[in-house]
């Protein structure tokens, strides 16, 4: 799988969890870039993202993650 | 001995020339040597026993985590050491909880019931913070994030690091690891800003704290004496009092291990000036809330238990509703923790946590009636009286969780709000009466005047560092203003007898 379509399925997860159509992620885009993305959301966030793309984030991973970008380096090496 | 004390001063002065003047390979062994000592300064050397399990069955724990490859054996091995360490607390800190419920409900059922007798331990000081910090370091090894400490002596100083016994901050070994067995030369600047951090924590302390006590104290151990807007005055000193001595003790505490170049994670973040509850908690305590997430709240929501409720609501009441109501869940187990740890008393299950989750849980469904009402009146964020308003609005909701905390039970914390609810004594302002709680009109005048001073370097903190602010300023101003302000101390400090400042609040947790 291309990193374009992880982020084009990636863009479509985001838009499901926040209930927003517009939310378009890049690899720097953070917490702090979506207003409803708190502590609460992220594991809701984290869970449609394993759906997704059948895989499982670690305890590690789900609690380092920084940005989309290490999201989405994880989502490739898991494939 | 407590860390506004004589003696303290004279300990830790002492600690900081022979830290510099000793060989720099051993200055981590002796920082643990130092931190003994001072942990037996607290009176029983029994009480050294606690943390000394707990750490080698972290050790332990950890060592064996990491060298099994089978996940049964590594949970075995965390398990383990989770046990042992969270064994002590609950026996230490909890076991009384049970006892206080088992009697109050027995002698509602039946009046001549058995009463059970409260147990008396020894409780070690700090053993709320420095459990919570060897138990970040076992999940850390677990989840395969921080390899597990090779040696014993280097975990037992994270464990007991002397500036960390008082009231933490709550450590991570990841972050802490390098500065604290790092070789450290001596650093004026580091020094300078360690010192003058102190002497803003002393300020706070020793100026403001003790002051708010003395109205804390008359009015929350006499509530029946002193009914309605009295609560109401006392409530909200008692609010300043636990910042300033909560936060200056933090001053303290992270000015000390500065001094000793070992930089130690900011707990609070002028917390007053949050807009809501959520905002308040990452900015209060954050060190504690930071450690809540990441070890109980996202495990906790990562079990199969919580994955698959929403699953199972959403055919009934929809996908929306249904992650709402698990998320709710997980934060009603999350805020009774919180509670649970600020002491085994319904009071602090209640005031410091329960009652912070039902502010979050109706905000959050209340959401929808305030955003109409925002647009009605065309409000929006950025509008000023209105930030402030949400401020005040934060301040008061945790006032009133502050109350409970401080009451002597949870049924006097109701009994004061009922006095709030029922009484109207408006005059008790202005007839003099504030003036009979123990602080006379000279008292409440430095008080109010170094709260303003207070507020005016949290407003300043809002837009930039106030140290670097005063970095900035030329030599003289520097130094007339850090003197300006040790002699306010030392003059208007109020101390308590024999030069014992009273206890830190959260010392004893």
């Amino acid at each position: 799988m291309s990193k374009e379509e992880i982020y084009e399925r990636l863009n479509k997860v985001f838009q499901d969890v926040f209930d927003d159509d517009t939310i378009t992620v890049n690899e720097n885009t953070t917490a702090d870039d979506i207003e409803d993305w708190d502590s609460l959301e992220h594991i809701n966030l984290v869970s449609a993202v394993e759906q997704e793309f059948a895989i499982k984030f670690t305890m590690a991973q789900v609690v380092g993650m920084k940005n989309v970008g290490e999201m989405v380096d994880i989502i490739m090496t898991s494939n | 001995m407590g860390i506004t004390t004589f003696y303290f001063l004279c300990f830790f002065s002492a600690v900081f020339i022979l830290y510099y003047i000793i060989p720099k390979r051993v200055q981590w062994q002796f920082l643990l040597l130092v931190s003994l000592i001072y942990f037996l300064s607290f009176g029983d050397a029994r009480m050294l026993l606690y943390p000394l399990a707990s750490i080698a069955a972290a050790y332990w724990g950890a060592k064996y985590i990491e060298k099994e490859k089978d996940p049964k054996r590594k949970k075995r091995g965390l398990l383990f050491a989770l046990s042992c360490n969270l064994g002590v607390l609950i026996v230490l800190k909890y076991l009384n909880l049970f006892v206080y419920t088992y009697n109050a409900i027995a002698t509602r059922v039946q009046e001549n019931a058995q009463i059970l007798t409260l147990l008396r331990f020894l409780i070690p000081i700090g053993v709320s913070f420095y459990t919570l910090s060897v138990l970040s370091y076992i999940f850390d090894v677990y989840y395969g994030t921080l390899p597990a400490e090779k040696n014993f002596f280097k975990l037992l100083l994270f464990g007991i690091y002397f500036p960390l016994m008082i009231s933490g901050p709550i450590v991570r070994y990841g972050e802490m690891k390098k500065s604290l067995f790092e070789k450290h030369s001596f650093n004026y600047e580091q020094v300078t800003r360690g010192v003058q951090r102190i002497l803003w924590g002393f300020f706070k302390v020793l100026v403001i704290s003790e002051r708010m006590a003395v109205i804390a104290d008359t009015v929350f151990r006499h509530y029946e004496q002193y009914p309605g807007i009295y609560i109401i005055v006392a409530a909200v000193c008692f609010s300043f009092q636990l910042y300033t001595n909560f936060s200056g003790s933090m001053d303290i505490v992270l000015g000390i291990s500065q001094t000793f170049g070992i930089m130690l994670p900011e707990n609070f973040k002028t917390p007053f000036f949050s807009k809501n509850i959520q905002e308040f908690w990452r900015r209060w305590h954050i060190t504690l809330g930071a450690w809540l997430k990441d070890y109980l709240f996202y495990p906790l929501l990562r079990t199969e238990f919580f994955m698959n409720l929403p699953k199972k609501w959403k055919e009934r009441i929809g996908k929306k509703p249904a992650k709402k109501i698990t998320t709710f869940l997980a934060l009603f187990i999350l805020w009774f923790c919180v509670g649970l740890w600020h002491g085994g008393a319904w009071k602090y299950i209640f005031g410091s946590g329960l009652l912070h989750w039902f502010y979050i849980v109706s905000g959050e469904l209340l959401e929808p009636l305030f955003k109409r009402i925002r647009q009605t009146l065309h409000i929006t964020d950025e509008t000023k009286w209105f930030s402030a308003f949400r401020m005040i609005r934060t301040f008061c909701l945790v006032t009133i969780g502050f109350l409970f905390f401080n009451a002597d039970s949870l049924s006097a914390g109701f009994k004061m709000c009922g006095s709030v609810l029922t009484t109207w004594n408006p005059q008790i302002l202005w007839d003099g009466s504030l003036l009979a709680l123990g602080l006379d009109w000279v008292d409440w005048i430095i008080a109010i005047l170094s709260l303003l001073l207070l507020w005016a370097a949290s407003c300043l903190q809002q837009k930039k560092s106030v140290r670097e602010w005063l970095a900035e300023r030329n030599i003289a101003v520097r130094w007339l203003i850090l003197y300006a302000l040790l002699f306010y101390v030392i003059l208007l400090g109020k101390y308590g007898p024999g030069y014992n400042a009273a206890e830190f609040i959260y010392q004893g947790f």
